[in-house]
C-alpha cells in the first residue's frame, strides 16, 4: 500500500512549493464553473470535487499562446532576442487522469522529427499529480478509449480521495517521489474506494471500421449539421496540439508568436491562392475524426483522445466528438458501400 | 405543446411547405436540447420542446449547409425572433423563404433570459403554446450582474474584464453561436495583413472582445448566446447589453424589437444632434 497523506498536510504542502518559487497550477471554482488555473495560495485548489474542469492542463505546457522570439530591423541590421525561457518548476495538482494520458500523447507529435524546445522545456520543468476520479458526468467516455478512471498514464504522482479527509498518494516516477519526500505517511491500510467508471458510449472497432471505408460517405455532412465551426472543443481538448505561428508587431520591430488553431476554422487550410481544400464544415469535421482515431493511431500506435468528454461537454451545439463517435456507432455500414480511403 | 409543434412539422413536410424543420431535439433525460435538422415527416418525432432548448437557431439560417437543404421552418422562442427581425432588416434573410414556428416560452436558464422583454414570438407564422408569465420573471432571484457591474466605479469595472479576458482562449465560440455575427470573413480573420492580434494575450484579448462588441452595438438582440457558448465562462453578452442600453438611451432603438424602427447604423436623421452628420 502507498503512504496517506491528509487533505490539511496537503494543502500545507501545497503552499511549501509556492512559497518556495514553484508555479502550482490547480483546479479553480470560477462563477460556478471548475478551470485549471494558477494559483497563489492552495485554498484555491478545488481537490474534492468529483467533475473535471472545463478546460485542460495542456495550457502549462503548451500555452495558448507563446513569443518565440523577438525582432528589431534598423537599416540593413536585423537583431533577433530570445525571450527570457521560464525556468521555474511547475507542479499541476489535482489533473484528471484523462488530462496527464494527454501529456505522453502530445510527446510523441512534439517530439517527431525535431524536438520542439519550447514544449520540451515546459515538459521538462512540470511535475503532474493526477488526482483519480470518484464520479463521472454525462460527458464522461475515458472507458471507451482505453483509459480509466484511475489512468496513471503521464503521472508523475497519483492522489486517491479515500473519503474521509485524506489521500492515498503513490508516487510513480523520480519528480513525483522528489515532490513528497518529506511528507511521507504511514501506509493506507483501508482499500482506495472504487472509482465510477462512465459505461462505454461507443465501440471502438466499429469506429475504425467506418473511418477505415466510409471517407466519402454522406454521413459526414448529415450527421455534422449542427456544428458551428467554432474552437470551443479543440482549445478545451487535452490532446488537440495545432497552432499557427505568426508575427505580431511592425516590420520594424514586433516578435514571432505561437498561438493554438484549429482544423474548424476554416482559415486554418486557406490557402494564399484563396482556395480551401477544405471548403465545407463536413469536412473539417471528418479530418478531425480521422486525425483523432485514423491517421495518429496509424503513426504513434495510441488514439487522439483520452474521453474526457470536454467537447461534449463546452460544445454549443451538443456535439462534440463525442456526439459524431455516438453518431457513427449508430450507422449501419452495408456491404456495397464501403469504398476505399482516399488519401 | 410538444404534440402540436411535431404535428405542424409532420404537416409542412407531408405538403412539401418546407424541406428541413430546424429544431431542436433530446439525446437522453435531463441533456441540453441541440440543434435538430429534419428532413423526413417520419422523423418529426426527434423534435422536443421545453426549458433547455438554449440555442438560438437562427444561426443556422445563414450556413451554406443548412441552406442546401431547401425551404425551412424553423423553431423559435421570443429571443430568437428578435434576431430574426434584425437579419431580415439587414437583408440577410428573406422571410418569404422561411417557415416561422413561434413557440411561447417560459424562460430556459437564468443567464440567458436576464435581457428577456419578448416570451412570446410575435410575428410568427404558426404559434404553439400561452404566452406564459412576465418576461424576466424565471430569474428574479438573483441581482443582475449588469446593473452590479454598472454600479462600480471604471477602475474596478476595467480590473474585473482584465481578469474575465485573461481566460480567453479564442475559440471564438461567442461569434460562431452568434446569428448576427454572419460576416462571409470576420476582421480577426484578415491575416493579408493581421488587423487584430491573433493572440490570445490580454492585449489581444481586448481587441477582439472590444471590436465585436462594436460590430454588434444596436444590433444585438439580448439572446445570451455568447455567454452561453463561452467554455472560460466569461459574461461576455454583458459588453453588447451595455451597448443596448446606449442604444437605447440615445436612440430610443432597440434592435429586433419593431420590424418598422429605421436601425441605428442603418438611417440618418438631419435632426441628429450631432454636427457631423449634416
Amino acid at each position: 500500500m502507498s503512504p496517506i497523506i491528509s487533505a490539511a498536510a496537503l494543502r500545507e504542502l501545497i503552499d511549501v512549493w509556492i512559497k518556495s518559487g514553484k508555479q502550482v497550477a490547480a483546479p479553480v471554482s470560477i462563477a460556478g464553473r471548475l478551470l485549471y488555473q494558477r494559483i497563489d495560495s492552495s485554498g484555491q485548489a478545488v481537490l474534492d470535487s468529483a467533475l473535471r474542469p472545463a478546460n485542460s492542463i495542456k495550457d502549462f505546457v503548451f500555452p495558448r499562446h507563446e513569443r518565440l522570439f523577438g525582432y528589431r530591423i534598423e537599416g540593413r541590421q536585423i537583431s533577433l532576442t530570445d525571450p527570457k525561457p521560464e525556468e521555474r518548476d511547475q507542479i499541476v495538482i489535482g489533473a484528471k487522469p484523462c488530462d496527464a494520458h494527454a501529456l505522453p500523447i502530445l510527446d510523441h507529435v512534439f517530439a517527431w522529427g525535431s524536438n520542439d524546445e519550447p514544449y520540451e522545456r515546459g515538459r521538462r520543468r512540470t511535475a503532474i499529480v493526477a488526482l483519480a476520479c470518484t464520479a463521472h458526468d454525462d460527458a464522461c467516455f475515458c472507458t471507451s478509449v482505453g483509459s480509466s478512471p484511475a489512468d496513471e498514464t503521464g503521472a508523475d504522482a497519483m492522489l486517491f480521495d479515500l473519503g474521509n479527509g485524506s489521500f492515498e498518494l503513490k508516487a510513480i516516477t523520480a519528480k513525483g517521489r522528489t515532490l513528497f519526500t518529506q511528507h511521507a505517511q504511514p501506509p493506507a491500510t483501508e482499500p482506495r474506494p472504487s472509482g465510477s467508471a462512465p459505461a462505454p458510449r461507443f465501440d471502438p472497432a466499429k469506429i475504425r471500421a467506418f473511418l477505415a471505408t466510409q471517407f466519402e460517405s454522406p454521413f459526414w455532412a448529415e450527421g455534422t449539421l449542427a456544428c458551428l465551426g467554432c474552437g470551443a472543443c479543440a482549445y478545451t481538448c487535452p490532446t488537440c496540439h495545432c497552432f499557427d505561428i505568426v508575427d505580431e508587431g511592425s516590420a520594424a520591430e514586433g516578435a514571432r508568436v505561437r498561438n493554438w488553431d484549429s482544423c474548424q476554422f476554416p482559415l486554418f487550410t486557406a490557402h494564399a491562392s484563396g482556395h480551401n481544400p477544405r471548403s465545407n464544415q463536413a469536412q473539417r469535421q471528418r479530418q478531425r475524426m480521422y486525425h483523432k482515431f485514423a491517421i495518429y493511431p496509424e503513426k504513434f500506435g495510441a488514439i487522439l483522445c483520452t474521453g474526457c468528454g470536454n467537447c461534449a461537454r463546452n460544445c454549443p451545439a451538443g456535439l462534440g466528438v463525442l456526439g459524431v463517435l455516438e453518431a457513427i456507432d449508430r450507422q449501419t455500414i452495408k456491404t456495397d458501400e464501403r469504398q476505399p480511403v482516399q488519401t | 405543446m410538444i404534440t402540436r409543434l411535431r404535428e405542424t412539422c409532420r404537416r409542412l413536410l407531408d405538403q412539401n411547405k418546407v424541406q428541413v424543420v430546424i429544431g431542436y431535439g433530446q439525446r437522453r433525460p435531463g441533456a441540453a436540447a441541440h440543434p435538430v435538422f429534419i428532413t423526413r415527416p417520419e422523423d418529426v418525432g426527434q423534435l422536443t420542446w421545453g426549458g433547455n432548448c438554449f440555442a438560438n437557431l437562427t444561426v443556422y439560417l445563414k450556413r451554406k449547409e443548412v441552406k442546401a437543404l431547401g425551404k425551412a421552418a424553423l423553431v423559435v422562442k421570443g429571443c430568437d425572433e428578435r434576431a430574426l427581425v434584425v437579419l431580415e432588416k439587414e437583408a440577410q434573410v428573406e422571410r418569404g423563404d422561411l417557415y416561422v414556428i413561434g413557440m411561447a416560452c417560459d424562460g430556459v436558464h437564468a443567464p440567458k433570459c436576464s435581457a428577456c422583454v419578448v416570451r412570446t414570438p410575435r410575428f410568427a407564422d404558426e404559434l404553439i403554446g400561452e404566452a406564459g408569465s412576465a418576461p424576466g420573471a424565471a430569474s428574479p432571484a438573483a441581482p443582475d450582474l449588469l446593473d452590479v457591474l454598472m454600479a462600480k466605479p471604471a477602475a474596478e469595472r476595467w480590473a474585473f474584464w482584465k481578469s474575465e479576458f485573461s481566460r480567453c482562449v479564442k475559440c471564438y465560440a461567442c461569434r460562431q453561436v452568434c446569428p448576427l455575427c454572419y460576416c462571409e470573413r470576420c476582421i480577426v480573420d484578415k491575416n493579408r495583413p493581421v488587423t487584430i492580434d491573433t493572440s490570445a494575450s490580454l492585449k489581444g484579448n481586448f481587441a477582439w472582445h472590444i471590436t465585436r462588441a462594436f460590430h454588434l452595438a444596436a444590433r444585438c438582440v439580448g439572446c445570451g448566446e455568447c455567454t452561453r457558448a463561452c467554455p472560460a465562462g466569461i459574461p461576455v453578452g454583458l459588453l453588447n447589453r451595455s451597448l443596448a442600453d446606449t442604444a437605447k438611451g440615445n436612440f430610443g432603438y432597440a434592435a429586433g424589437m419593431d420590424p418598422a424602427a429605421e436601425p441605428v447604423f442603418g438611417a440618418w436623421s438631419s435632426s441628429d444632434k450631432e454636427d457631423f452628420i449634416r
